[in-house]
């Protein structure tokens, strides 16, 4: 190590960010690069807005995840949640119980809320494994909708939210081609900030961290490791819930049988966005980049001609490459620190 | 520091930490954990479905039904059983058995199409095929595992897709159709009423059950779930251990496969898609610490038998598949709250009187 290239690797290591944001980033630059090149019509605002578009349901929920993940646990029902609460929230509407967009997004909230504390409750009061409890809580939610709210496939939308189905934020058309942006970006993007807000600069977020790293270090440094797990899964099941309704809105329908199976594709884009399952690390900017990672490459293989049946292969192939590149670095850098060790004993 | 004995005391004090452990596992695995109690679920369940339903549920065809349908779930269960022995988890075993299943039924149509004969020959030459998907399967989780240092749920939800992938790719996402009719005759026979297919789960149950609690690899995977530190610290390569493990789980996925492909002579990549959670929840019922180090296989397969008897009850007094979801996801979490609950008040016995409820235990 010479030490003019020190502030060099600085700057270096500043870029490539805490969770290897930066590398992320790169990445994706160079696939959008690569992918303009190759084909006309993916640099196009269209293009960009579409990708947008199919990135704002997974990316609140990824939101959702992160929390969970940095707090050292794993969700998988978030997406029963997300649906229960959503589909019950659509069917009230439509008996009747009509309030307003508002209404039915608070009806949904404090249904998503009830089923995070369900898991919080049996999570933090029992000390569960976190994967456990929310596969058994998925099927019970799940179970539950199907049963006692209903299984019909609901084509129509109450008029409070049909309305703004089809409402945009940006419409550009240029060359006889619209570009849309869907209204519901605006929620999404409005999230992640409140998110990485709430991660970074409120107690509470910093709890989330300190659990994740050790709980029992954190209990003794004055968090209270039960209340802070509580309110996490209360927080994203109500998260979930607006992902839900979201899905529902811009879908303009509400199927009961939807979303539940595609839990493991959005902890993926999390992993992915350099989040660690062991709890502790990750940040909002990485699980953005790595949704909208997801999403180019989905797009990308369909400008490119793969049939769409290697999406899931990639993907696959993305996070081992990703998460591999990860462990053989942190490999190296506890060897790393040992040689350190012992130099500084020999010194 | 605290992994870095300088002198003999704290080696000893590990010593005997592992033999607590270990006289620990014992005691729960025997007493406590898994077969005694599900033995108790398997014939209240049993005996609540018999008593609301005698008619339907006693019915013999609805009992091989159930010898039938357990095999498979069951087999992959116990693989995933032996992934989480070790502290791990495998969440590739149903993408693995599917893959195995279209590679057994495309290379059969294909050699059928120009010598149905031949193609019957070959029955045995593609089950070992099916076999050996399974083997790849589990040797690139392994290798990831083990050599790369990817964590298992990471590993196996990367590979999971890959293989999915892979399998979805090849069909074009259709159900193929076609496998050897003797292996579809072994499927659909009966040995003294028995399902030919529940005497291999049987035959496979015990074969793994030996091997865990009676080969020196088996004692390795233990020790190395219940605590892999010590288990370095007794020069158990623990490489070699999780890359083993994770070839037997996946050979098992193979096998699965070729259970699917027995049952019922067609082969999708999609099939069992709720398998991948469902056999986690069997495995944990079953007395498995997802966190590694206890298990019994024999609480696996009543777990499977448990599962099974409860959905197929539910059909009998018309309960929908919904609400077998629902008892699902209950059973799980009042078991796991049921464990912890007296697993904490032994904690809290134990405590006053130190080392030698230890020893007693």
């Amino acid at each position: 190590m010479s030490a003019p290239a020190a502030p060099a690797l600085a700057a270096i290591q500043r870029l490539r960010g805490p969770n290897n944001e930066g590398v992320l980033a790169l990445i994706l630059l160079g696939l959008v690069g690569v992918m303009s090149i190759a084909s006309p019509a993916f640099f196009t605002l269209a293009t960009m807005f579409a990708i947008v578009r199919s990135s704002i349901v997974p990316l609140i929920f990824a939101l959702g995840v992160l929390i969970v993940v940095i707090s050292g646990g794993i969700d998988v029902s978030f997406a029963a949640i997300a649906i229960f609460a959503a589909y019950t929230s659509v069917r009230l509407a439509g008996a009747g119980m009509d309030l307003g967009l508002v209404g039915v997004f608070v009806v949904a909230l404090a249904l998503g809320a009830v089923l995070g504390l369900v898991n919080g409750a049996v999570i933090a009061r029992f000390r569960l494994p976190t994967l456990i409890v929310t596969l058994g809580t998925q099927g019970i939610f799940k179970g539950a909708l199907l049963t006692y709210v209903g299984s019909r496939y609901i084509a129509d939308l109450p008029a409070s939210m049909a309305s703004i189905s089809t409402t945009n934020v940006v419409q550009i058309s240029s060359g006889g081609r619209g570009a849309y942006l869907h209204v519901m970006a605006v929620p999404a993007v409005l999230l992640c900030f409140a998110v990485a807000w709430m991660l970074r600069r409120t107690m509470f977020g910093r709890g989330i961290y300190a659990i994740g790293g050790d709980a029992e270090a954190a209990r003794r440094a004055g968090f209270r490791v039960v209340r802070t797990q509580m309110w996490i899964y209360v927080l994203v099941g109500m998260m979930a819930a607006v992902g839900g309704m979201i899905y529902m809105i811009m879908g303009r329908s509400a199927n009961p049988q939807d979303l539940v199976g595609g839990e493991l594709d959005i902890i993926a884009a999390v992993v992915l966005g350099g989040a660690s399952i062991f709890g502790g690390r990750g940040s909002v900017l990485g699980t953005a980049l790595g949704v909208l990672l997801i999403q180019v490459i989905d797009n990308s293989l369909i400008l490119a001609g793969v049939p769409s049946a290697w999406q899931r292969t990639a993907v696959g192939l993305l996070l081992i490459i990703g998460v591999g590149v990860q462990a053989v670095a942190a490999k190296r850098s506890v060897r790393q620190v040992r040689a350190n060790d012992e130099e500084g004993v020999a010194a | 520091m605290k992994d870095n004995p300088t002198s003999s005391n704290p080696l000893k004090r590990l010593n005997e930490q592992v033999g607590d452990r270990y006289a620990q596992m014992l005691s729960r695995v025997h007493v406590n954990r898994g077969s005694g109690r599900m033995m108790l679920l398997v014939v209240v369940a049993f005996a609540v479905f018999a008593a609301l339903n005698p008619r339907v549920f006693l019915n013999p065809l609805n009992l091989q039904n159930i010898a039938i349908a357990s095999p498979e779930i069951g087999v992959i269960a116990i693989a995933m059983m032996l992934a989480m022995l070790t502290g791990g988890i495998d969440l590739s075993l149903v993408s693995i058995a599917n893959l195995s299943a279209v590679t057994i039924s495309t290379l059969y149509t294909s050699v059928a199409a120009g010598d149905p004969a031949r193609a019957e020959q070959l029955m045995p030459v593609l089950v070992l095929i099916g076999l050996a998907v399974g083997l790849v399967g589990g040797a690139i989780n392994g290798l990831l595992i083990s050599r790369v240092g990817i964590t298992p749920i990471l590993a196996t939800l990367g590979t999971m897709q890959i293989y999915n992938g892979i399998a979805v790719a090849w069909t074009g996402g259709s159900t193929l159709y076609g496998s050897p009719d003797s292996l579809t005759a072994i499927g659909h026979a009966t040995v003294g009423g028995v399902p030919m297919l529940f005497i291999v789960f049987v035959v496979i149950a015990i074969a793994v059950g030996v091997l865990v609690t009676r080969t020196p690899l088996g004692l390795k995977i233990q020790l190395q779930g219940a605590n892999p530190v010590a288990a370095r610290y007794s020069g158990i390569n623990s490489r070699r251990v999780l890359m083993s493990t994770y070839v037997v789980a996946g050979v098992l996925g193979g096998v699965a496969g070729i259970l699917f492909i027995a049952r019922n002579p067609t082969a999708s990549a999609d099939y069992g898609a709720s398998y991948v959670l469902l056999v986690i929840v069997i495995a944990v019922l079953g007395g498995t610490n997802p966190a590694g180090g206890f298990a019994t296989v024999f609480g696996v397969v009543l777990a499977t038998l448990t599962l099974q008897i409860v959905a197929s009850g539910f059909t009998a007094v018309r309960l929908s598949s919904y609400q077998y979801a629902m008892a699902q996801g209950v059973i799980l979490i009042l078991v796991m709250v049921a464990d912890q609950v007296t697993w904490r008040r032994r904690r809290i016995a134990r405590r006053p009187a130190g080392g030698t409820a230890a020893v007693k235990a």
